[in-house]
């Protein structure tokens, strides 16, 4: 065996200034571990702040890499530094302190563990900052692992209440089945080219008509993110495990997490498979329609909010998938698609957050998820009602706010590719897009319109650091809505090369 | 005598789907475990089958890792499940329907 | 019948499609044919002494599900973490001379983070057998 005669060993090129953000969280997260080893039980707040600041530091690197501009490129092209995975990795730790944020009062009340809970908020984000960079298939698999490790931890926080157990439950087996078929997509993929680098991949495939094994490896890769992005059929954990998990961690799971998955599909679908669209665009087709439809329709029934959330956000990331399902025609067609996820995912992030945070702010007082508990919120708390009234809008897609401008560019993307199918597809969205109205309308009828429960007119109390995490998700919605071109540079620069 | 590579693959293929439906089928939540690490030597046979017929050492880089990886998911699964033990004998999935499915 | 073999003959990824389908069959098939094999070959004569766990010989005592102390568990699940970590440090030894300072620094960083684990353990008590 020729191969197990190892050739000179040569140290493998090492960019520093590349790795600095992903270095700095490193460094942020075991430092976090080790001081609240050693802190007093009194003074665990210490550790949540040493986690904001670290968070913020590592976004330093970001920055400086952004404006230096320099495509960075490791290991024979695997781990690639780009305006992609800067873009993203903006993204993550943006989110992931505001997510740090909404933890600090539910996480302090709840006589949890605090200092491991911004541990595990690190390392899942570290996972999601290697994921925004990883152009490999081994590479994919292990960020995947380390945001989705912790995950499951989080989603079963609060130990002694059986509920948050059995989201942890099912989030956890329906996550390690999905790893599992994911991975032996990858193996028959690996098998059938040789190589696990998504550039020698597609170089590999080329535009050819594809292997059985090829088809059945990308077959079950997608398979496999469709369980992490909460796609239908696969989606029956998330409003489980959306309820059950505290919702600090649910804001994160249904914004971070889902957006890493999508990060994934991106490279995977347009670096390694994009020859490959005979196999993957009807798989994404379908998904779509399955996911816009079957989330919106089942949002219509919820009465509690949070699950009201979870199933928007599932149909949310039907939107999502559909430029997957148009964007494989043309090279022309592939970039549209990117940009349209990318821009989807910015806005996303930000309207889903303060839609959380303002959850988490009024289930404060009033203890319930219902959403009649939020009747006649506009005569007590104004303030909130107006931002929750922006978020619901903005997640329904109406013109003055962030997420009409997502909504336009799906459906540019579908209309650009001009195709039966896309155009099909671009009507299921519509016609999603007026159902979804419903439900996010009935949310802002009951704020406004409906009377109090009990009459009880206590002001509600918004604590600074869900205050700040309100201000910079509402400042990000707005400011999307008035200046969308600037988003949308953002998302043609930050597309990747597609081969 | 030598096999050709294929049956590995096929033996891969045949554990992968024992483990895929065992985890469907099954309730013990125990016994779902064992399903998964079904699910991932398949593909640890899989890949180690690939890097032998293609003379590629990375297919076997990867096993370390999805090795590891796997040992790390379990250790987390059974730290959930000895939380959900101790509160209650016993651990089907179909006792857990707090959540409306 | 002749309609579907000229779709699947016309159209290329359908025939890709045909692939998952067919994997798909065999596997209901495959786990088909052995429980229903299985149960098709056995005898049933159903006596209650059969549905009785085995347990060496003597007569089983207590539930399938009887409880062992935490601590087992928590030594068991650290066993296994770091038992398996040794995965990545076997393929290093063997190579450590021709990897240099590099493959010393880099196992080096490895090893502290998993001390570091080791520290977390330490300082929640989980090493004091009580």
């Amino acid at each position: 065996m020729p191969s197990l005669v190892a050739a000179a060993f040569e140290a493998p090129y090492l960019d520093y200034a590349a790795l600095a953000p992903e270095i700095v969280l490193t460094g942020v997260l075991l430092a976090v571990l080790v001081v609240d080893l050693f802190v007093d039980e009194d003074r665990k707040a210490v550790v949540a702040q040493l986690a904001g600041v670290g968070l913020l530091a590592s976004l330093l690197p970001v920055v400086f890499l952004a404006v230096d501009g320099d495509d960075r490129s490791m290991f024979s092209g695997a781990y690639v530094v780009d305006d992609f995975a800067l873009v993203f990795k903006a993204l993550f730790l943006v989110s992931g302190y505001v997510v740090l944020l909404m933890s600090t009062d539910h996480i302090e009340e709840g006589d949890y563990w605090k200092g491991e809970y911004s541990f595990l908020l690190l390392s899942s984000l570290l996972g999601m900052v290697v994921m925004s960079s990883a152009r490999d298939l081994l590479t994919i698999f292990v960020a995947l692992e380390l945001l989705s490790i912790p995950a499951y931890m989080l989603a079963g926080w609060r130990k002694r209440d059986l509920r948050s157990n059995e989201a942890a439950l099912k989030y956890y087996l329906l996550g390690v089945l999905s790893s599992a078929v994911m991975l032996y997509g990858m193996s028959l993929v690996f098998g059938a080219t040789g190589t696990t680098v998504l550039e020698d991949i597609a170089r590999e495939l080329g535009g050819d008509a594809s292997e059985p094994l090829v088809a059945l490896g990308i077959f079950f890769i997608v398979v496999g993110f469709a369980f992490k992005v909460s796609a239908v059929p696969f989606h029956f954990w998330a409003p489980d495990t959306y309820e059950g998990a505290p919702l600090p961690v649910t804001a994160f799971l249904s914004v971070a997490s889902k957006a890493a998955g999508f990060v994934a599909l991106l490279e995977l679908i347009f670096m390694g498979f994009f020859g490959q669209d005979n196999v993957w665009q009807p798989l994404f087709w379908v998904l779509a329609v399955l996911t816009m439809t079957v989330g919106n329709l089942v949002a219509l029934r919820q009465t509690n909010i949070v699950r009201l959330l979870a199933y928007s956000s599932v149909a949310q990331a039907g939107y999502m998938l559909v430029p997957f399902a148009v964007g494989g025609s043309s090279d022309e067609a592939a970039g549209t698609a990117q940009t349209a996820v990318i821009v989807y995912l910015l806005i996303y992030a930000a309207m889903n957050l303060g839609a959380f945070a303002i959850v988490m702010t009024v289930a404060r007082r009033t203890r319930s998820g219902e959403i009649s508990s939020y009747g006649g919120l506009f005569t007590y708390a104004p303030g909130l009602t107006v931002l929750m009234t922006i978020f619901v809008f903005s997640l329904a897609g109406i013109p003055p706010f962030g997420g009409w401008f997502a909504k336009f560019y799906i459906f540019k993307s579908a209309v650009d590719a001009g195709t039966g199918w896309a155009l099909a597809l671009a009507v299921v969205a519509g016609v999603n897009s007026v159902i979804a109205l419903f439900y996010y309308a009935g949310v802002a009828r009951e704020m406004w319109m409906q009377p109090v429960p009990g009459d009880d007119r206590t002001p509600i109390r918004v604590p600074p650091a869900l205050g700040a995490a309100l201000g910079i998700t509402a400042v990000a919605v707005m400011a999307i809505g008035v200046y969308p071109q600037a988003f949308a540079r953002l998302g043609d620069l930050a597309q990747l090369a597609v081969r | 005598m030598s096999l050709d590579g294929s049956w590995y693959l096929c033996l891969a293929a045949a554990v992968f789907t024992i483990g895929a439906v065992g985890l469907l089928v099954r309730r013990n939540v125990l016994v779902m475990f064992m399903c998964v690490e079904l699910m991932l030597n398949a593909v640890n046979l899989t890949l180690v089958t690939f890097a032998r017929m293609l003379d590629d050492i990375g297919g076997q880089a990867l096993v370390f890792f999805v090795l590891v990886v796997a040992a790390a998911e379990v250790v987390v699964g059974l730290g959930i499940i000895v939380a959900i033990f101790r509160r209650r004998v016993g651990a089907t999935a179909d006792d857990l329907h707090l959540l409306r499915g | 019948m002749k309609a579907l073999t000229t779709l699947i003959a016309m159209s290329g990824f359908l025939r890709e499609y045909l692939t998952v389908l067919v994997f798909g069959a065999a596997a209901v098939a495959m786990v088909g044919a052995m429980l229903g094999a299985g149960s098709l070959l056995r005898p049933k004569r159903a006596q209650l002494q059969k549905y009785i766990s085995y347990e060496s010989g003597v007569d089983p005592v207590g539930t399938g599900w009887s409880q062992s102390q935490i601590r087992y568990y928590l030594f068991g699940l650290l066993f296994v973490m770091f038992e398996v970590e040794t995965v990545f440090i076997f393929p290093w030894a063997v190579r450590l001379e021709d990897l240099g300072l590099f493959g010393l620094v880099e196992m080096v960083v490895f090893i502290a983070i998993l001390a570091l684990g080791l520290l977390y353990a330490w300082r929640k008590g989980v090493l004091r057998w009580m």
